[in-house]
């Protein structure tokens, strides 16, 4: 695995770095990553430590997603981590598209959707990941074909969500929540 | 690979000495979870469980302990999944007990603490699985005080 990091002003001018990891498309890869994206969260940004395991599983679902739907064994994937500290975490993952059942993002549009619909005894083993997991935990998630033939997909999670106030609540012991 | 290892032991889940879950048809396991389900080794390990199925078709009462389980990707939620629906078809029970928050958090949001109770402790579990009546008096999961818990 390879990475890069970089840090810049954005259009709001706030700081912001970002972290670009090669990472070659076998799975055994995967637990460095998601061990990576857990000391990211914990260390690195204003989210607490249920959205440090939440990211961990996010960014786990997507690059087994790349690596199993969307590229060749030998090839490369590549994750790119946007923190703004002050205001939300962005996570990219791309593919080459090379893989014997790769979709069109379109089509994995559709797909999610219909899924999301599915109950939780729906009697099939894959496909909770990005409907339930990725999709449930962030608030855009996004996939768009890449001039290569791959495709992108882009999550997004802002700090001042309604979903994240009652998590950082719920570390407070003297606060109750209920619902 | 990444590390997990599986242990599946028989346990008794009677009160007394001569209340055995074999005596009562029941047979009773628990499975030790150590470490992290995730692509690399959840196909290979989930061969344990099936054989065990295959075994006990009827009647298995399962807890799973997950104390020492640190990461579940979602194919191990769909084999869990599969694993609950072939075991109550069967008329058996699964329970799970002592998960950490993080893997409450992930069964909560795919939905699937509505359907299998998670319990804070092995004992709870074990009366779970002794219960009939489908009636838990304390879910770990299922409503919001896992998530304040995490």
């Amino acid at each position: 695995m390879e990475n890069v990091t970089t840090q810049h002003i954005d259009d709001k001018g706030q700081k912001m770095i970002e972290i670009t990891i090669t990472m070659p498309t076998q799975a055994y890869f995967l637990s460095g990553i998601r061990d990576f994206t857990l000391t990211l969260i914990k260390n690195m940004t204003n989210f607490s430590e249920q959205w440090a395991y939440r990211f961990q599983s996010i960014v786990d679902e997507l690059c087994n997603n790349a690596i199993e739907h969307g590229s060749k064994e030998g090839e490369i994937i590549k994750i790119v981590f946007q923190n703004n500290p002050k205001d939300f975490i962005q996570i990219m993952v791309e593919d080459t598209g090379t893989a014997a059942q790769h979709m069109k993002a379109d089509e994995i549009n559709k797909l999610i959707e219909s899924r999301k619909k599915q109950n939780a005894l729906n009697g099939l083993i894959r496909g909770r990941g990005l409907p339930k997991i990725v999709s449930e935990w962030t608030d855009e998630l996004e996939f768009t074909d890449t001039e290569k033939g791959g495709i992108r997909v882009r999550v997004k999670k802002f700090l001042n969500d309604p979903k994240l106030k009652q998590a950082i609540a719920s570390n407070d012991p003297t606060h109750i929540v209920l619902n | 690979m990444t590390d997990i290892n599986i242990t599946i032991e028989d346990i008794k889940i009677g009160g007394s000495a001569n209340d055995n879950s074999q005596s009562e048809g029941k047979v009773a396991k628990i499975v030790l979870f150590k470490g992290q389900l995730d692509e690399t080794n959840v196909d290979e390990k989930a061969k344990l469980i099936y054989a065990l199925l295959e075994q006990n078709p009827k009647n298995l009462h399962l807890l799973m302990n997950f104390e020492g389980l640190e990461y579940m990707n979602s194919k191990a939620i769909g084999y869990l999944t599969d694993w609950y629906s072939k075991i109550s078809e069967g008329s058996g029970k699964m329970v799970i007990a002592m998960a950490h928050p993080n893997i409450l958090d992930i069964l909560e949001v795919v939905g699937l603490t509505q359907l299998i109770k998670c319990l804070p402790t092995v004992d709870e579990a074990k009366l779970e699985l002794l219960d009939t009546s489908g009636i838990t008096n304390s879910n770990q999961g299922g409503d919001n005080s896992s998530l304040i818990a995490a």
